[in-house]
């Protein structure tokens, strides 16, 4: 359970170009559950994403999760927050180029202190969940769109996240795999995972799997569907 | 001024380690007015990153001074060959008045450095950051003291004739004196082995009991300084006539010389390390009651107490080896 | 292993992985870092190799040498004074010392001649043992080859080679020219029953200054050089250069410094980009210091190593051919001697200070400022 209250976020405050990315939004996310922010560009869905998933601290306003107040947490704490409750996978998927597909996927779990047989164990199980088990030692620049993609939901779960957190993840795909990806996201409910996307995609918000759509508009709640 | 190379590299560590601590000073002063944990406002999280760059430019400052401190008293010991009358570091260190407060004030910036430390470790587990204002103002402390301590050095070293005639170690580690120096050395080789042997039994006892009880961790932190009071005098009124098989000759620097195959290492850290880690420990027990703190601080003192412990137990395997393997006859 | 120590493992290898990947850009860094560390250790190992050697000739030098001043000037020692001096309480022996200096107008070069006291290395009349530099300098067409010395022009006198000095102890032997007693006093036409000065052993050092004390008050003209003083000149001089070349280092350490902060503020936009993924992805601000940390030890210690050995390399094996001129001195005779290798543990600490925390400490802050990154960025 994830709660937001009166939480407003500002970007560079007290700047002449000061943005207001999100006015007093009040929220619930519960668990085990599909929840979808749709809205135009530059309505907030990508910072409310990062405010959900303990990415970046409210302005003011809190945030809840599970019980735990975490909007006022030193940023070290919050980066635990973070580890050890959500996933990301981001539209641009920032995998890093060079290193392979093993490489990338271990890398949320170097701070950790992982026993190294237990991590590789941990990425060959991933890898092969998500078709990928082949391609553990190409370099991730050498992947198509629909891999990387699959690379990215690999290392935004090697932590064994309860929830998983992705941006835009339709943007850069076609249909054939805009379905593979939703069929990724029923697998990870049947896991009993929650999954918190940010689309505006009508494809996606309007799948039987998603149980929630929050709409978004100029930083605030629009409309909220059940 | 004479022109070494050990003296640059001592007093590039010195310039380094001014900049930092008058850095964290400065940014201590903007902690002690604007820290707010609760804000999530910009400016708090740029003064809650910075204070990460403070612990570890003070880790850099405080791992410079522990080399700095041996290599002071180091090239002091090598520099003796330069000066009329000096046979260790006690004479180059007495070749101008600056020569032996430079080295308390570098010992005393260790202590404070390390306690500030240990401080610094916890506060940062707190998941409210609780010593931070208190970690700041204490760098306000430390800041004059590495700042008169490096004055003091560079004093020293700008005083360096070598045409002076300083006194050795033999002339100020003698009984006939008066000062402190004299007193511990004057001090019975019976009666300061009792003592340090008492010291080292208190030492182990509120260790003991510090752990099992989980607390009074300040009494330890008594029973370490004591002790270190109670090891320099035994160095210099007893363990030193062991190392050198001399019934006279107590000087506490020439142990740090290669023909006593650097004995004096082996007896200075284990002592200055316990010492510090005790004294850390009985600091944080101070803090036992500070709520975020409640979760970290037992283990915390623990690792502390067990460190120290250790420390201690291998001095005392050090003393013990070298009385054993001493052809000096003392008692009986 | 317990997680804190895998933790920096996992840190470590991300790091090697990193570096890997930008080798020529890490390479460059560390040959230019290697070269600042080469320079500082040539200067220190060459120099404290000099002062050990210097200390090592002055072990079997006496410990009093005693002059004959006159009008400030040293002068030549009457025999008489030997006795006076033997004469002494605490004094073990006395010797006339019998030595000089030559110009060379050959070569430019300055020759000392020198009777020996050691019997062993007192040639046959008419022949000398020479120092190793003075065959290579005259250019002697043979090994063995006799010396002719020339006092004025039209004169000529011819020394048979009776042996030659190893080159082992050569900084204070390289330009000796050894002979007997009555050749020397022939060939600078020197009255018998004088000395270039005297010699005095004293069993006990502590009493030197009481001895010499006494000697003042028989011999009030002389002036007394103790073995420690010339130990110590030797010393200061030594350290005094040594220091000198690494305060000049300083610039260049100075320079280094600065285009290692620049190298490590002025990020790639790909490195940038890189440690913005890693805070989003979960590494913390202390994470990414630390596998900085780690890159920054790795070149340190890999560029140390590299110019010490380097630097070791270049005095012990080949001579310090790039400093020996400033440190030894400007003779034209120049000793040509291997030096005795020895590593000294202050002199390696003080090194690491000088090279590797100006590096540490031109890099701390823009790794910081790198590190404190908002995790949020990669999302915008």
């Amino acid at each position: 359970m994830i709660s937001l209250r009166s939480v407003t976020k500002l970007y560079n405050e007290g700047r002449p170009n000061e943005l207001r990315a999100l006015s007093d939004v009040s929220l619930e996310i519960g668990r085990d559950a599909v929840t979808v922010f749709k809205g135009p560009s530059g309505s907030g869905k990508t910072t409310l994403l990062s405010i959900v998933g303990c990415m970046a601290r409210p302005t003011s306003g809190r945030v809840l999760v599970d019980g735990r107040m975490v909007s006022g947490l030193p940023e070290t704490f919050l980066t635990e927050e973070r580890r050890s409750t959500f996933g990301f996978v981001f539209q641009r998927f920032n995998l890093i180029r060079g290193l392979t597909v093993a490489e990338n996927v271990a890398l949320p779990a170097a701070p950790l202190g992982p026993d190294p047989r237990a991590l590789a164990a941990r990425i060959e199980t991933r890898l092969e969940a998500l078709d990928l088990a082949d391609k553990a030692d190409t370099p991730v620049e050498h992947l198509s769109g629909g891999e990387m993609q699959r690379a990215a939901i690999a290392r935004a779960l090697i932590n064994d996240a309860p929830v998983l957190i992705a941006d835009e993840p339709t943007a850069n795909l076609d249909t054939d795999l805009t379905h593979r990806f939703l069929d990724i996201v029923a697998d990870l409910r049947a896991e009993g995972r929650s999954v918190i996307l940010s689309s505006h995609d009508p494809r996606i918000w309007q799948s039987d799997l998603v149980d929630r759509v929050v709409g978004m508009a100029d930083g605030r709640l629009a409309e909220v569907a059940a | 001024m004479i022109l070494q190379t050990p003296i640059l590299a001592l007093l590039l560590a010195a310039a380094l380690s001014n900049a930092v601590a008058l850095w964290t000073a400065w940014f201590g002063l903007r902690v002690l007015r604007g820290w707010d944990i609760a804000s999530g406002s910009r400016a708090q999280l740029r003064l809650e990153r910075r204070t990460g760059l403070a612990s570890t430019l003070f880790g850099f400052v405080m791992l410079i001074q522990i080399a700095a401190l041996l290599l002071f008293v180091f090239n002091a010991d090598r520099m003796a060959t330069l000066f009329v009358g000096a046979m260790c570091a006690v004479g180059t260190l007495n070749v101008n008045a600056y020569g032996f407060p430079a080295l308390y004030l570098k010992i005393a910036v260790f202590f404070a450095a390390s306690l500030w430390l240990i401080l610094d470790r916890v506060d940062r587990q707190g998941r409210d950051y609780p010593l931070t204002r208190l970690k700041f103002s204490g760098a306000l402390l430390i800041a004059p003291l590495v700042l008169t301590g490096a004055g003091t050095e560079l004093a020293f070293f700008l005083g360096l004739k070598t045409d002076v005639i300083t006194s050795c170690c033999s002339k100020m580690f003698t009984p006939a004196n008066d000062g402190i120096a004299a007193e511990m050395t004057g001090t019975a080789p019976a009666t300061a082995l009792w003592f340090l042997g008492l010291a080292g039994v208190a030492v182990a006892a509120t260790g003991t009991v510090s752990l099992a009880a989980a607390r009074l961790q300040w009494l330890f932190a008594l029973a370490g300084g004591v002790f270190f009071a109670a090891a320099l005098t035994a160095i210099v009124s007893v363990i030193s006539l062991y190392v050198y098989d001399h019934p006279n000759h107590h000087c506490p620097f020439c142990l740090l010389q290669r023909e006593y195959g650097y004995v004096g290492y082996a007896l200075y850290v284990p002592l200055f390390a316990g010492t510090a880690l005790a004294m850390g420990a009985g600091l944080l027990s101070l803090f036992a009651g500070t709520g975020s703190l409640a979760t970290v601080l037992p283990g915390a003192l623990r690792r502390l107490v067990w460190a120290s412990l250790i420390c201690h137990g291998l001095f005392g395997a050090v003393v013990l080896s070298v009385i054993a393997t001493s052809r000096l006859v003392l008692f009986g | 292993m317990t997680p804190g120590l895998r933790r920096q493992r996992a840190l470590a290898e991300y790091t090697l992985a990193a570096m890997a990947r930008r080798r020529g850009k890490n390479i460059g860094l560390v040959a230019v870092y290697a070269a600042v560390v080469f320079f500082v250790a040539s200067a220190m190992l060459f120099s404290a190799a000099l002062r050990r050697e210097a200390a090592i000739v002055l072990s079997e030098a006496p410990e009093l040498v005693v002059q004959n001043l006159l009008m400030g000037r040293h002068e030549l020692m009457p025999g008489a004074a030997v006795e006076t001096l033997a004469g002494i309480r605490g004094v073990a022996g006395a010797q006339g010392r019998l030595w000089g200096y030559f110009y060379d107008r050959v070569n430019g070069a300055n020759y000392t001649l020198m009777v020996p006291f050691d019997p062993a290395l007192i040639p046959p009349a008419g022949a000398a043992i020479f120092g190793e530099a003075i065959p290579r300098t005259r250019d002697h067409p043979w090994l063995g080859a006799p010396l002719f010395l020339s006092r004025h022009p039209g004169d000529l006198v011819r020394f048979n080679a009776a042996g030659q000095l190893t080159a082992a102890q050569g900084l204070v032997s390289s330009d000796l020219i050894l002979i007997g007693e009555a050749d020397f006093r022939a060939f600078f036409g020197l009255p018998p029953e004088v000395y270039t000065d005297i010699a005095v052993t004293i069993r006990n050092p502590r009493e030197i200054d009481t001895i010499v004390q006494k000697a003042e008050a028989l011999l009030p003209d002389a002036r007394f050089v103790t073995r420690d003083e010339i130990l110590r000149t030797y010393q200061k001089i030594f350290s005094w250069r040594e220091g000198i070349l690494v305060a000049l280092a300083g610039a260049s350490i100075l320079a280094f410094a600065i285009f290692a902060a620049e190298k490590a503020s002025g990020l790639s936009a790909d490195e940038a980009r890189e440690i913005g993924i890693l805070k989003a992805i979960g590494w913390d601000m202390r994470d990414v210091i630390a596998m900085k940390l780690w890159e920054g030890g790795l070149v340190s210690v890999g560029a140390f190593l590299a110019g010490t050995v380097a630097a070791y390399l270049h005095v012990f094996a080949f001579g310090a051919a790039l400093f020996a001129p400033v440190l030894k001195g400007w003779s034209v005779i120049y000793p040509d001697f291997p030096l005795a290798p020895e590593i000294d543990g202050i002199e390696m600490t003080a090194l690491f200070f000088l090279t590797v925390l100006p590096y540490l400490a031109a890099t701390l802050v823009p790794i910081w400022r790198i590190a404190s990154a908002d995790p949020d960025q990669v999302m915008r």
